[in-house]
Parts: C-alpha cells; structure tokens; sequence
C-alpha cells in the first residue's frame, strides 16, 4: 500500500515538477543581452522554432495579399446572430451586468471569476493531456492544488499572484487544432458570440469535463449558474465590445478576423505563454514542493 | 604572421560589429512606453491636450507609411498615389481615434519588458501588460528603418493589427472597391470627431 503511494506521489511530483522549468530553458527578463547571444551563438531548437517563425511574412517588405482568415459560407446568417447578439448584448446582458458590478464589489467578483476559472480546471488540465503538454498539465495541477488550499476553495489565486504559474487556457477545439483539425468555418452562436464549427464542437466536448455538470443538477441550474459566471466575467470587461463597435468600420469583419487570429495564436506553439518568460519564485521558496522532497 | 593578422582582424571584426551595433529596439519600445505614460500622468493637461501630445510624439516612433502600406497589402500597388495619401489620411485618424480615445478610461498599470530577439533589421519585443488583474502579452515588431527602429505592427495576444486591419478592409475593398472603404473610413472619423 505504502509503495503504490509512494509511485502516484513521485509520479505527481514529476508532472508537477515540469511546471518548473529546469534553468537553463529560462531566459530571464529584462536580460536580452543575453537572449540575443543564446540566438545567434548557440541556438536552442525549440526557441530558435518560435523564433523564425515570428519573422513571418509581414515582416516581408512585399505586399501580403488580404486574406479572408477564416472561411464564412454562412456570412447572411451569421450576421443576423450577430445582429440579435448585438441587441441582447446592450439592452440585457450589459444592464443585468452593470448593475450587479453596481451591487457586489470588485474584489468580490474577481474572486467568484476565481472560482469558476478554478473549478474548470479539468477541461484544462484534461485537454493539455490530450495535446501531450505534459508541463502544461502540471501547471494546472499545481495551480489548481494551491488555489484550493491556499486560495480557500478556489476564490484566490496565489499561484498565479504570488508564485507567477499562470493559467493556461485549453480546451478541446485547440486540442483539435493542434492535431491539424481546421476550422471548418465561421459560426456566430446565440449569446455565446463568435465560434467555429471545431471550436463550437470543442466547447460541446468540454462540457461534457464540466464539474458543473452534475447528474443531481438540473438543466436549468446548469444554465443559471453559467448565465451568473458570464454575467461576472462581464461586469469585470472594461467596454471591449463598446470599443470594437465604436473603432471599427465593420464590427462583424473586424471581430472574425481577430477571432480567426486568436484561435490560430492559442493552436500554434507557446508563443504567447507568460509562463515562459517568468522565472518561477518557487524554487527558492518553502512553497516549493521539490524542496521538501530535498531535490 | 599569417595567423597574428588573422587574429588581429578577427579582433578587429568583433570589435567593429560591437561599435557598430543598432541601438537597441526594446529601448525604443520603453521610451515611447514611456512618453505616453508621461504625458497621461500630468494632470494638468486636459483629456484633448493630453491626446495631440500624445500623438504627436508617438508618430516618430511609429513607421505609419509602412504600417498603412501593409494594411492595404496588394491593394496598396493598384491605388492611385491620391488614393495612396487619403487613406494614409485617414487611417492615422482612425489609429488615433481608436487609441486616443481609449486612453480616456486608462486607469494605470504597468508594463513588464520580457524578451527582445533581433534579427538583422528586423526585432520583436515582447511585454507585458499588467493592469488590475488582467495580463495582455503585447508584443511589438519593428524594423530598423532611416536610423531608427519603428514599429509597425503590435501584436495583442495573438492577434496582429495590420493583420486584422488587412484582412477587414481587404474584405471591404473587394465587395466595395476602394472608394467605398474610403467612404467608410470618412463616415468614421466624422463620427468619432462628433463623439469627441
């Protein structure tokens, strides 16, 4: 009984382990001397990736061909959902979310965001599984052990504000896109917003690794308790979508385009992962799980 | 003697490339960074005082030619020059109105310097920005242009803004030719002009 322990625990160390990253893949900020020289001199394969491809074709001085970026057969109908989204968007959704802003303070609200972000783990962690992001997948457990202890239940999130291990989003509509499932094509969903027709079956899966989604709750409460989170996550927005509308030429092309760009960026390698860049506090510091182990 | 010159002008190659090195993009980043953030902090400047400061001052860090002649892409080469110059117009308008006016609600934050690479002429910085208890990767691209690094695109978590700008003008060219965006960006800048 003590040996099988003693695996899961080594085994959970390992994974939890790779949330810390060994030294030397650490480039550390503010030193991009260095950065540069690791470059130039002695490249690391997997930076020196990232790397060129970031020096993409816009860096071209030859004129790129507008694209569509992301295929839209369904354009007449999507605008029209896009059009009630609108509608529902300023005379529902942002009063009921103002007004509950107005009602719970802020701190409180960051907090019942906390929550939920940290009862989805799951769907993160289960995705990042499925992608063999196995550093990603201990991430999310550390975090997710942290938070719920320390973080009391998930309401505060000291991994992230004090030890610098962010989130990292997943979920199943990426995992498709990174086994080089497309897009398929463009979808406005009702209330939900802009979607894909992999990304709207990805949310469909996700759902389905919900915590939320308990056999003794019914539908209803299900979709109440979803409605409260979007309200939440609504009341912390400062005016994203008022923006959009009021900048841009067309709201419709505009929100596809950078919907289209953010899907591609969360697929293609770990560009935009904060957690590369920081070097992690814990290995120095009592939190640090392989400290005590004596690593 | 043969290798005590190679060696020599080996020495002497390195310390050229040194000297000679591009000043350093990232700190380019952080004094525009910089200079906004000044110009938002004096309080007694008022909001339309603080936005003409603010981009006139940015201009010289921005490659807007080269930012407007991406955002047109192919449509760039078969416009007019007059075409050429009222777009360029009224794209920096848009820009400004866009940014400008967003900077009325700007409630402070910080920005964290995270990593430069460069390549040749060209350089990405990224950074991040840090305010309340949201964290956006913004990430800048330049290119070293007339003695100078200039940016010409921002990237904010992953999604390009020529990129975006491109892809939904060009849109908009195709189904109205080039007149009809420019039409558009007219009825734009009026409108954000009339909310001023």
């Amino acid at each position: 009984m003590l040996r099988i322990f003693t695996i899961l625990f080594a085994g959970y160390f390992i994974l939890v382990g790779s949330a810390f990253a060994a030294p030397g893949q650490i480039e550390s900020e503010n030193n991009q001397d260095t950065v540069v020289e690791l470059s130039a001199v002695s490249p690391d394969a997997d930076f020196d990736d990232d790397f060129d491809a970031d020096f993409d074709d816009d860096f071209d001085s030859n004129a790129v061909a507008p694209e569509q970026l992301i295929a839209d057969p369904l354009e007449p109908f999507n605008r029209g959902v896009f059009w009630v989204n609108d509608k529902l968007y300023f005379y529902l959704f942002k009063p009921i979310a103002s007004g509950y802003g107005s009602v719970v303070p802020r701190p409180a609200r960051v907090s019942v965001g906390n929550f939920f972000s940290n009862l989805a783990t799951p769907i993160r962690a289960g995705n990042a599984l499925l992608q063999l992001e196995f550093r990603s997948f201990g991430t999310e457990i550390y975090r997710f052990v942290i938070n719920t202890t320390f973080g009391i239940g998930g309401l505060f999130d000291p991994a992230g504000s004090i030890g610098g291990v962010r989130k990292i989003s997943k979920d199943f509509g990426q995992t498709m896109g990174v086994y080089h499932v497309g897009p398929g094509f463009y979808l406005v969903l009702p209330i939900v917003g802009p979607s894909s027709l992999r990304d709207a079956t990805g949310s469909f899966v996700d759902s389905f690794a919900d915590p939320l989604r308990q056999p003794n709750l019914s539908t209803r409460d299900y979709l109440a308790i979803k409605f409260l989170e979007a309200e939440n996550r609504l009341s912390l927005d400062h005016d994203t979508y008022e923006g959009v509308v009021a900048d841009s030429l067309d709201p419709y092309l505009f929100i596809r385009s950078a919907y289209a760009q953010l899907r591609e960026a969360h697929i293609s390698k770990n560009t935009y992962d904060v957690n590369m860049f920081d070097q992690p506090v814990f290995n120095t510091d009592e939190l640090n799980p392989l400290d005590w182990l004596g690593f | 003697m043969m290798k005590k010159i190679v060696l020599c002008s080996l020495f002497a190659l390195t310390f050229v490339t040194s000297s000679f090195a591009l000043p350093q993009p990232q700190a380019r980043v952080e004094e525009m960074v910089n200079t906004v953030l000044g110009v938002l902090q004096q309080t007694e400047l008022s909001e339309a005082e603080k936005k003409s400061e603010v981009s006139g001052r940015v201009q010289e860090y921005l490659n807007m030619p080269s930012i407007s002649r991406r955002t047109l892409g192919t449509y760039w080469d078969e416009a007019t020059e007059e075409q050429r110059q009222r777009f360029t117009t009224l794209f920096i308008q848009i820009l400004e109105g866009t940014y400008l006016n967003r900077m009325a609600g700007y409630s402070g934050g910080t920005v964290k310097y995270l990593k430069q690479r460069v390549k040749g002429n060209k350089a990405i910085i990224d950074t991040l920005v840090i305010s309340d208890e949201l964290e956006i990767p913004v990430q800048y691209k330049m290119i070293y242009e007339d003695g100078n690094w200039q940016v010409f695109d921002l990237v904010l978590e992953g999604i390009s803004l020529v990129r975006n700008y491109r892809s939904s003008y060009g849109e908009i060219i195709r189904r109205s030719g080039y007149d009809g965006l420019l039409t558009l960006m007219d009825e734009k800048v009026e409108e954000m002009n009339t909310i001023k």
